[in-house]
């Protein structure tokens, strides 16, 4: 009986491993033709419109082939981890942020500039955006960032409480109110018990900023003055608004405590006209709430809708790997060219015009009326400080509201410490 | 010689023993506690590139900063106005849980149930029970014919439903203590005090109170300085609000630091100053209670 052949013998396997290992560098040459990158992005969008941010993921994936490793934190969370991550070359490949947080992290170095060339080259161009949106993405001149949609101020009114305070029509529609006088006609008439008017704000109002910013733009004061260097919150225009933030608490006892949860309390039947971002409505449509979407009030001398666009940007590296950033201009373009379904799916509204006439849209009564605000949007000033002047602006309007601080007072003192905030 | 060579080699073997201990104890606490000392000396702030030596500027910054002294005085009144029912709630629970009451087993794992929870859970449960609009007690306060108030929107109130979280999540925890403490009193003494005449509250005072001494120290020390730090509640709850009335020391630290700027250089001074008030009173309890500790 002949000794059996083994199967793999030294001479074979010596042979098989050259020849693999000669091989090696053209399978990987191959490999890496095909390979496509994995992007690391992070955003805040933490509330129902990350669901449809991760479908819309899927889906980029799927037709690309370029994977994308999202991290979805706490909007202030996002920011203070950029600040960390980003000197410490640990940032990630793209970013979606609000327009407000450009000018600091921009002087401060933490995002890359992007040449209009190079914008332009990948199909990005100023006259396809709404300007406010385009120039959002702006800091000294230089380009940071790519608008992507127009977070906005809209008036959601609840039917079955007008109804129930006889503010509707023998239709069953309700009164819209467009000036001051008629929300707090309106208001007072609804508050009763524990059902209140209106409020703005979507948790803690008395301390909303952004709804105290809508209201100072509509009286044409804002947190600077035009020079961008002291503050514009002592000017009477301010004041006046301070004043009627009070107001609707303590004189017209119309708005609910300053620590109240207005989306709970619409949502509940509770509130009847309520001033609130354009992301609470398709959780409102889920919630089964009858409502009605109106254009935000004019309750000062103009009409004027707080916005916050979000914002592509590409945190800074210290070696820029051109197949991610590749790849992240790639997501970006395929947003934008998908951003109806955004839209369409998450309510936000494009900063680009062109999907602004599909019918999808324009059919929705809510997405028809954001769209109508479009002429009427402002968004925060191009400053380093405009963030930390929002944070320390939140428990001075509270005291206001409280009716803790004359308004007067408070604007004064608030002043003072955003003209103290060191560089 | 050898055995002179011999000692000196097992002297160092604790040391040995104690190394990796102290190596990590060094390089997680020591060596940041000191960088921290560091920066307080300087203008560090995150994406700044170079941070200079300011002397004591960001210390004599905080003479004027007011916020900080609002929420200086917050901190004080929190930790001054929380440590009686701290001290007395579970206090009084452990006492009755011990006299072996019915459902003893329960009771204990009832109470202790909410410490297990985060404190951002507890938060979002009170805020929501005290939500001034849809929280139950809300509903069940106007049903029942009180007035109803904003507990967190009122500066008069918010600081004490702060308190009230705050002692329903941690009476658990410092009744297991107190429980521990007083099944170690030995039985004999409360006997022997019953044969003299002595009544409940008499043994509770003069056999109970002196011998639970050492965990009132550790109960009164643990809660002041964790009262110092407290930061979690305030954040979920009032995040300082109404207005400043309940901002404190932490919460300003923690928007100095990643909110406002993230100066490094300010927050790091706000940490030490707090680390004083800190260490002044947990030597201040120590020097009270320890000559009357019975250990």
């Amino acid at each position: 009986m002949s000794k059996p052949t083994p199967s793999l013998t030294r001479r074979r396997f010596l042979e098989g491993a050259t020849l693999g290992a000669a091989a090696l560098p053209f399978r990987a040459r191959s490999a890496s033709a095909q390979a496509k990158p994995t992007i690391t992005y992070w955003n805040g969008l933490t509330g129902a419109d990350g669901k449809i941010m991760d479908e819309l993921i899927d889906q980029f994936s799927r037709e690309t082939g370029v994977r994308m490793e999202q991290q979805r934190i706490v909007w202030a969370d996002l920011y203070a981890k950029l600040q960390v991550a980003v000197p410490a070359d640990e940032g990630p490949d793209l970013a979606l942020i609000h327009t407000v947080e450009i000018p600091h992290f921009a002087s401060d170095g933490i995002f890359e500039p992007v040449a209009d060339a190079t914008a332009s080259a990948k199909g990005f161009k100023g006259e396809d955006y709404l300007p406010s949106t385009w120039q959002g993405g702006m800091y000294q001149g230089k380009r940071y960032a790519i608008p992507l949609d127009v977070p906005q101020h809209l008036l959601y009114v609840n039917v079955k409480v007008m109804k129930e305070a006889g503010l509707a029509g023998p239709d069953g529609k309700p009164r819209i109110p467009g000036t001051r006088d008629e929300v707090l006609a309106m208001a007072k008439q609804i508050t009763k018990g524990d059902t209140f008017g209106f409020a703005i704000g979507t948790t803690n109002p008395g301390r909303y900023t952004w709804g105290f910013h809508n209201l100072l733009w509509q009286n044409g004061a804002n947190v600077y003055a035009a020079d961008l260097k002291k503050s514009g919150l002592a000017e009477p225009a301010a004041i006046e608004v301070a004043e009627f933030w009070s107001s609707i608490q303590n004189q017209h006892k119309i708005a609910p405590p300053a620590n109240a949860n207005c989306r709970d309390a619409f949502i509940a039947g509770k509130l009847g006209l309520w001033i609130a971002g354009s992301w609470n409505f398709t959780g409102l449509r889920d919630a089964k709430v009858e409502f009605v979407a109106a254009p935000v009030p004019r309750m000062f001398k103009q009409a004027v809708v707080w916005t916050m666009p979000h914002q592509f940007t590409f945190p800074k590296k210290k070696a820029v790997d051109g197949a991610k950033r590749d790849g992240a201009w790639a997501h970006i373009r395929w947003m934008s060219d998908h951003v109806a379904e955004w839209t369409l799916k998450a309510g936000q509204v494009s900063a680009l015009r062109k999907p602004h006439s599909d019918s999808r849209i324009t059919g929705d009564p809510v997405l028809r009326t954001l769209l109508g605000q479009a002429g009427q949007w402002q968004s925060g000033q191009a400053t380093p400080k405009w963030v930390a002047a929002e944070n320390i602006t939140r428990p001075v309007i509270e005291n206001v509201y409280i009716g803790q601080k004359p308004a007067a007072a408070a604007m004064g003192e608030l002043a003072r410490q955003i003209n103290a905030l060191p560089d | 010689m050898k055995p002179r060579r011999g000692r000196r080699q097992g002297a160092f073997t604790p040391y040995l023993f104690l190394a990796p201990g102290l190596v990590l104890f060094a390089a997680f606490r020591v060596y940041p506690l000191l960088e921290g000392l560091w920066l307080s000396f300087t203008n560090a702030r995150l994406g700044r590139a170079q941070q200079t030596f300011v002397g004591a500027a960001n210390y004599a910054r905080l003479l004027d900063d007011t916020r900080f002294h609002v929420s200086l005085l917050n901190t004080a009144y929190y930790t001054l106005a929380s440590t009686v029912p701290i001290l007395a709630v579970p206090l009084g629970l452990a006492v009755a849980l011990n006299r072996g009451v019915a459902l003893r087993t329960f009771l204990r794992g009832a109470f202790f149930f909410p410490f297990t929870l985060s404190v951002v859970t507890v938060g979002l449960t009170w805020l929501w029970l005290l939500d001034p609009v849809i929280g139950p007690s809300t509903y069940y306060l106007r049903a029942a014919g009180i007035p109803v108030r904003s507990w967190l929107a009122d500066p008069s109130t918010a600081m004490w439903a702060i308190i009230l979280t705050t002692v329903w999540w941690v009476t658990g925890y410092y009744l297991v203590i107190y429980l521990a403490g007083l099944q170690d009193i030995p039985r004999e003494l409360y006997e022997a005090a019953a044969i003299d005449g002595a009544g409940g509250w008499r043994s509770f005072r003069s056999i109970t109170m002196p011998l639970l001494r050492p965990v009132f120290l550790f109960v009164l020390v643990t809660h002041v300085i964790g009262s110092f730090q407290i930061f979690g509640q305030v954040f979920v709850l009032t995040n300082g609000g109404p207005g400043d009335a309940t901002r404190t020391v932490v919460q300003h630290l923690y928007e100095t630091a990643f909110q406002n700027f993230f100066h490094f250089g300010a927050a790091s001074a706000m940490a030490w100053v707090l680390f004083l008030v800190i260490l002044a009173f947990s030597l201040l309890q120590f020097r009270l209670l320890r000559g009357h500790t019975q250990y």
